[in-house]
């Protein structure tokens, strides 16, 4: 394989690795790299393969930039997705973030789980609510088959701005740990 | 059993904390490259293996300049050169200079602090032993 050809297959699988960019953003990115490879290239003694070996596998160096990126769009989103996202791929670098992906999990499926409850008053108002029986919270929530038999529910439809105010409560503040830990791993950040 | 817990319980134990520091230092020096000009990254690069003992993987460099540019801290132009390609120069933002300003004084009162709490473990073996006659001697004193 000639050196040309080499550069125009790392830079090919670079462009492809770097999918998830803008156009413009991925050519810049080849154009330094491709600019990058020559120069070194052009130093006596040095060939394009170890050129090549120093920047590391393409697959690795795409990885760097799409973390960068991904980080940096989710600390500015609200979408549940995309924080949960980087959190994710935050988490298969450190323990600590292993800590906050496993409390943004629970805080989004319990702050679904409370709209969700809200919601359901509308549908089924007989199987959902909180009951109580002798002065003990007996259960809460919605419920497909059958109710609590002895037990009578307290909240009625109260149920569902409560609902919907803790859901809304619970999934601001996930959202804003998230948020704020992304911000404060971007400072500390040149670990990725 | 604490203290044996301290020392590296293997021989890459070292040498793999070192690996971490010089990483985490890799952006405060790619910014203090660029405090007396404009460079592109390969100068970055050479300019810190000549300067300072951060050997860089080349390619951790890149993605890390176009962080500090989409964080504003850098500026970045392409130039064209008489190597036939342009150069992508980067250049500090002001907003990169006070940054960079604010790193250096925390990493220098943190350091000389360090280097104050470690020059009794750097002192040669012998000077150590000398310094701990005195007390010795105070020792046989009181005795």
């Amino acid at each position: 394989m000639t050196s040309e050809m080499q550069i125009d297959n790392y830079l090919t699988a670079l462009r492809i690795h770097l999918g998830p960019l803008t156009i413009a953003e991925r050519e810049e990115i080849i154009r330094e790299i491709s600019a990058h490879i020559r120069d070194s290239a052009e130093e006596p003694g040095v060939s394009v393969e170890s050129v090549l070996a120093r920047l590391g596998p393409a697959q690795r160096l795409a990885a760097q930039y799409r973390d960068g990126l991904l980080i940096r769009r989710a600390s500015r989103s609200i979408s549940p997705l995309l924080l949960l996202r980087a959190t994710l791929r935050l988490a298969t670098k450190s323990v600590s973030w292993i800590f906050v992906l496993f409390c943004s999990v629970f805080g989004y499926l319990s702050g679904a789980g409370f709209v969700v409850i809200a919601l359901a008053k509308t549908i089924a108002p007989a199987h959902d609510g909180v009951w109580v029986q002798d002065g003990q919270l007996v259960s809460a929530g919605a419920f497909i088959y059958g109710v609590p038999p002895m037990a009578h529910e307290v909240l009625g439809m109260w149920i569902i701005p409560l609902g919907l105010t803790a859901g809304s409560l619970t999934l601001l503040l996930t959202t804003y740990l998230i948020r704020s830990s992304l911000r404060i791993s971007q400072r500390v950040q040149a670990r990725l | 059993m604490a203290k044996s817990r301290a020392l590296p319980a293997d021989g890459d134990g070292p040498d793999r904390w070192e690996a971490q520091l010089r990483k985490g230092a890799v952006e405060m020096a790619a910014l203090a490259s660029l405090w007396q000009g404009r460079l592109y990254g390969l100068e970055i690069i050479r300019f810190l293996e000549s300067r300072s003992q951060l050997d860089l993987a080349e390619g951790t460099i890149y993605p890390i300049l176009n962080r500090l540019k989409a964080e504003g801290q850098l500026t970045s132009e392409w130039v064209e050169a008489e190597a036939g390609h342009p150069r992508k120069y980067y250049a500090l933002t002001d907003a990169g200079r006070l940054r960079l300003r604010l790193m250096a004084e925390a990493w220098t009162s943190f350091s000389s602090g360090l280097s104050r709490l470690l020059e009794p473990v750097l002192r040669p073996a012998d000077e150590d032993l000398s310094a701990g006659t005195p007390v010795l001697e105070e020792k046989e004193i009181a005795r």
